[in-house]
């Protein structure tokens, strides 16, 4: 799309004067979200690294099993980012049916990963484990930063899928455009390159 | 607009696999049990160049306006900074309690 199109596309107000940034507005917007969602994961996992490095009877909880569940769950999300790519580019090559599939794909996958956090997160109650529960004695902190941390990074993921399903069913009914799943891909991509922090600092930092 | 300058599918099959490689480098990194501090850095250089790669092609922010990086992202790292070390809160981490 030229610049023109673009700002025609914009309304009223972008007819002065095109946006310096060559983006539609809901897109920009979403990049400011991202940022701010950013400084929010930085902050707690800072806090954690604060907490990790100064603690040095830290509990080290997890076991390869764990180990493997959370590449399980990083190859996942992995993927489903792959999988949001292929959508996108269908949807902007107007294949609907093609990129209608691949969505559902993206939506599965994240399904997928929330429900092997879910289980992981089950285990470690049936352990003792919780938010302020350390059945390894030590510092108590170690499980509100697991599960504010992970729970907080799961909740984007199971917001992403909602988020998702409504771009999928507004895109299919042609209420929605190419555009608008090309925005919500941003979200996508960012709650993986999250993970990318999460899993080595929540899980490898604590493997025994 | 990015959509003019989209890598291929086996560019992006190709960075897919980098970060599975990468996932494979930190978790071998991590049984080799090196001291807390090093494993924490090495673990943060490998997240940060997979989490720039991410940004750059799955995020497409290399194929944007070079305006749109330097308006998100120096701010960002910005913020970032001062509020670990300058802003009130940063302070507040000195009194964490860390025992139980």
């Amino acid at each position: 799309m030229s610049d023109s199109e673009l700002t025609i596309g914009a309304g009223h107000g972008a007819l002065l004067e095109a946006s310096p940034y060559g983006l539609q507005s809901k897109k920009l917007a979403m990049w400011l979200f991202i940022a701010s969602d950013a400084v929010t994961f930085t902050a707690a996992l800072v806090v954690y690294g604060f907490l990790r490095i100064g603690s040095p009877d830290w509990p080290r909880p997890f076991e390869w099993p764990s180990i493997v569940n959370g590449l399980v769950m990083t190859f996942v999300l992995l993927s489903s980012s792959l999988t949001m790519l292929v959508a996108v580019r269908a949807a902007k090559a107007s294949q609907k049916s093609k990129a209608i599939r691949w969505l559902g794909f993206t939506m599965l996958l994240g399904v997928i990963f929330a429900a092997l956090h879910l289980r992981e997160w089950f285990h470690m109650f049936g352990e003792g484990w919780g938010l302020h529960k350390n059945p390894m004695g030590g510092p108590l902190d170690f499980g509100a930063a697991f599960f504010s941390i992970t729970g907080l990074h799961l909740l984007h993921v199971i917001s992403g899928v909602v988020a998702l399903l409504v771009i999928t069913i507004g895109y299919k009914t042609n209420w929605l455009d190419d555009n608008h799943v090309e925005t919500t891909s941003l979200y996508w991509h960012f709650v993986d390159v999250v993970w990318m922090f999460v899993f080595p600092l929540m899980y490898l930092m604590n493997a025994r | 607009m990015a959509t003019d300058h989209d890598p291929s599918m086996a560019t992006y099959l190709g960075i897919w696999v980098g970060f599975l490689a990468i996932v494979g480098i930190e978790v071998a990194v991590t049984y080799r049990h090196p001291a807390t501090k090093d494993l924490l850095a090495i673990l943060l250089i490998l997240a940060f160049i997979e989490a720039g790669i991410g940004l750059l092609y799955f995020m497409h922010m290399k194929y944007e306006r070079k305006i749109l990086f330097w308006t998100v992202v120096p701010i960002t790292l910005f913020v970032l900074f001062m509020m670990d070390h300058f802003w009130a809160d940063a302070f507040r981490m000195f009194n964490l309690r860390l025992t139980q």
